[in-house]
């Protein structure tokens, strides 16, 4: 369906992409996931040719779309875009929106484009506001009429541009629950997103895009799970641990809690949860910082990892100093009210010290 | 009470019904109205042509225009319509109506064209690019998403552009024109009661205005508050 050979992209003296080959099947779903700015964005709008390439080739169906004789609006006809900012025609409501393309590209007559378009939108579910207009409609709602604007003109390729990064999580669910359904409609589906289980989800091959090109490839299995190449390996590894690290006293705290927090979202954790995870390390950093950093510059680092099986949230706390274990105190000492906070906290927990290289465990 | 009233019924009566000084009144207000219409016809036309001359991707045309909307939009009207009338055209046998015309299109032309140029820029490029998604050519994607956007955007500072031309017609006296400010001044000065007759053509300049905006909010569809 879509084949791509020695695709290159320059912006200037910056290469965005070099290089790239590739083979897309009729009817896969592919998801690019990867770092931002690492040209995700550019590679597709260079599919839909909105981008000229430097070099390199672009089949569509059999036919190279780079070639300037080739009637790209034709093709892009065959080819639809849903973007991060959805881009509803603001002038015109929900149903003008969905048979403009249809009637005045393909030419169908204003009956048969409606009809088609009241199909859609009971697809997405918004059948009912037909005739309201874009700006009187939620993010998620925008989304699914430009996904359902899309589909009015049959398209069998779509581009789907980080379709939910602009939604809160609700929102969120309900665009993703309607690309869940395209995937069962045999179209060619090509998703750059955030939304890691999603992809792992629907996707049946994900392209993970790093220095400059497709860095690794590969089954949702093999990418999320057992990832080979070195920067794969730690843009998962990230996804499921949370590290942060302290280098002063005067530690930005209220920026490692927004972290903490923005981590924890991604598993769900409640709001309860989080303030625990956040209520404990702040006691544990003091207690350190009073025990063995009060001279010295501190030197901390944290990881917290959440595992799906257990629910048990994992705190890993390391700092360099003269063995100390802030679980160990002398019982009723009121000036212990910290240490004695902590051990209370946590389900489980154990201190080792080697050469001077402390490290916490803690379950939560 | 009575005497204001019969005051008033005095001034109508001595100013615009003597000798049917209404009729004069209505001739003026006509050559007015032709001005203005006129104008603004000419004047949409030449600032689309200058538009488009202004947003050409040949650096000279549009080097040129800006410099021509420059000028226009820089210098009084009243002087490029004396210039006209006592410069350029001063041994033609052309009609000062059509010079006044010339004038005010040229005038409103400048500006109207920067308003069609800030209402083409201020379009969502990200809209039209979706519409090029879907299969629509440039020219197609023109039509349908940025001139029915940009001309959303030029409505309200349009409808000022006319109502601002109508009002500036009013210095046509200075080059022989007969128009509504000038009747209604003949005739304060004929009846030694000018306040009744300027502030007679006062208000109907004002229903002018008015009529502008009226036609304007014809049509205007509800829900469609953007």
């Amino acid at each position: 369906m879509i084949r791509i050979s020695g695709l290159s992209k320059k912006f200037g003296d910056l290469v965005v992409f070099e290089n790239i080959n590739t083979h897309i099947l009729k009817g896969e779903c592919v998801a690019v996931i990867g770092p931002s700015g690492t040209g995700k964005s550019v590679f597709f709008r260079t599919i839909a040719m909105l981008e000229k390439p430097d070099s390199g080739h672009i089949f569509i169906k059999g036919v190279d779309i780079t070639q300037k004789a080739v009637n790209i609006n034709q093709i892009r006809e065959k080819m639809g875009m849903v973007y991060q900012g959805f881009h509803l025609f603001s002038h015109l409501n929900v149903l003008d929106n969905i048979t403009l393309a249809p009637q005045l590209v393909k030419k169908q007559n204003k009956d048969n484009a409606e009809r088609k378009a009241m199909e859609l939108l009971s697809l997405v579910g918004l059948a009912e506001k037909a005739n309201s207009y874009p700006h009187q409609l939620s993010g998620g709602q925008q989304q699914r009429i430009a996904i359902a604007r899309s589909l009015a003109m049959e398209p069998e390729i779509i581009l789907f541009d980080e379709p939910t990064s602009a939604l809160d999580p609700t929102m969120t669910s309900e665009v993703l629950s309607i690309i869940r359904k395209l995937t069962k409609m045999g179209l060619t589906l090509l998703i750059v997103t955030h939304e890691m289980n999603f992809a792992k989800e629907i996707a049946n091959r994900i392209f993970y895009i790093d220095e400059g090109g497709i860095y690794e490839e590969g089954t949702p299995t093999e990418i999320f799970d057992h990832p080979k190449k070195e920067k794969t390996k730690a843009f998962i590894n990230k996804l499921k641990v949370f590290s942060y690290q302290i280098q002063s006293r005067n530690f930005d705290h209220v920026k490692m809690n927004a972290e903490i927090e923005i981590f924890c979202q991604k598993y769900n954790l409640g709001a309860k949860q989080v303030y625990r995870i956040q209520l404990f390390l702040e006691e544990l950093i003091l207690v350190i910082f009073a025990n063995c950093f009060k001279i010295a510059t501190p030197n901390i680092e944290i990881a917290i990892s959440y595992s799906d099986e257990t629910t048990e949230t994992t705190v890993m706390v390391t700092y360099q100093a003269n063995n100390f274990n802030p679980f160990h105190f002398e019982k009723e000492d009121p000036d212990n009210l910290g240490m004695n906070l902590i051990t209370r906290m946590s389900k489980k927990y154990e201190h080792h010290c080697e050469k001077d290289l402390n490290t916490v465990h803690v379950k939560l | 009470m009575t005497g204001f009233l019969d005051n008033i019924i005095d001034s109508i009566h001595k100013n615009l019904l003597v000798g049917d000084a209404y009729l004069i009144v209505l001739k003026g207000l006509w050559i007015t109205i032709s001005i203005s219409v006129l104008s603004l016809f000419f004047g949409t036309i030449l600032g689309g042509i200058l538009c488009s001359l202004r947003m050409s991707k040949i650096k000279l045309l549009k080097v040129a225009a800006h410099f021509v909307i420059a000028v226009l939009r820089g210098s009084p009207v009243l002087l490029i319509l004396m210039i006209l009338y006592y410069v350029v055209f001063a041994d033609s046998r052309i009609d000062a109506v059509y010079i006044a015309v010339t004038a005010f299109a040229l005038n409103s032309g400048a500006h109207i064209a920067e308003l069609m140029r800030s209402s083409l820029e201020a379009v969502d490029k990200k809209q039209l690019e979706a519409a090029r998604m879907l299969g629509f050519s440039k020219t197609g994607a023109f039509f349908a998403i940025t001139i029915p956007q940009a001309g959303k955007i030029a409505k309200p500072v349009y409808q000022s552009v006319i109502v601002n031309l109508i009002q500036w017609t009013s210095v046509v006296g200075y080059v022989t024109i007969t128009d509504l400010t000038r009747t209604v001044n003949n005739i304060g000065a004929r009846t030694g009661d000018p306040f009744f007759a300027l502030f007679f053509g006062v208000l109907i300049y004002l229903g002018l205005s008015y009529a502008v905006f009226g036609l304007f909010s014809i049509g205007r569809k509800r829900g469609e508050s953007r």
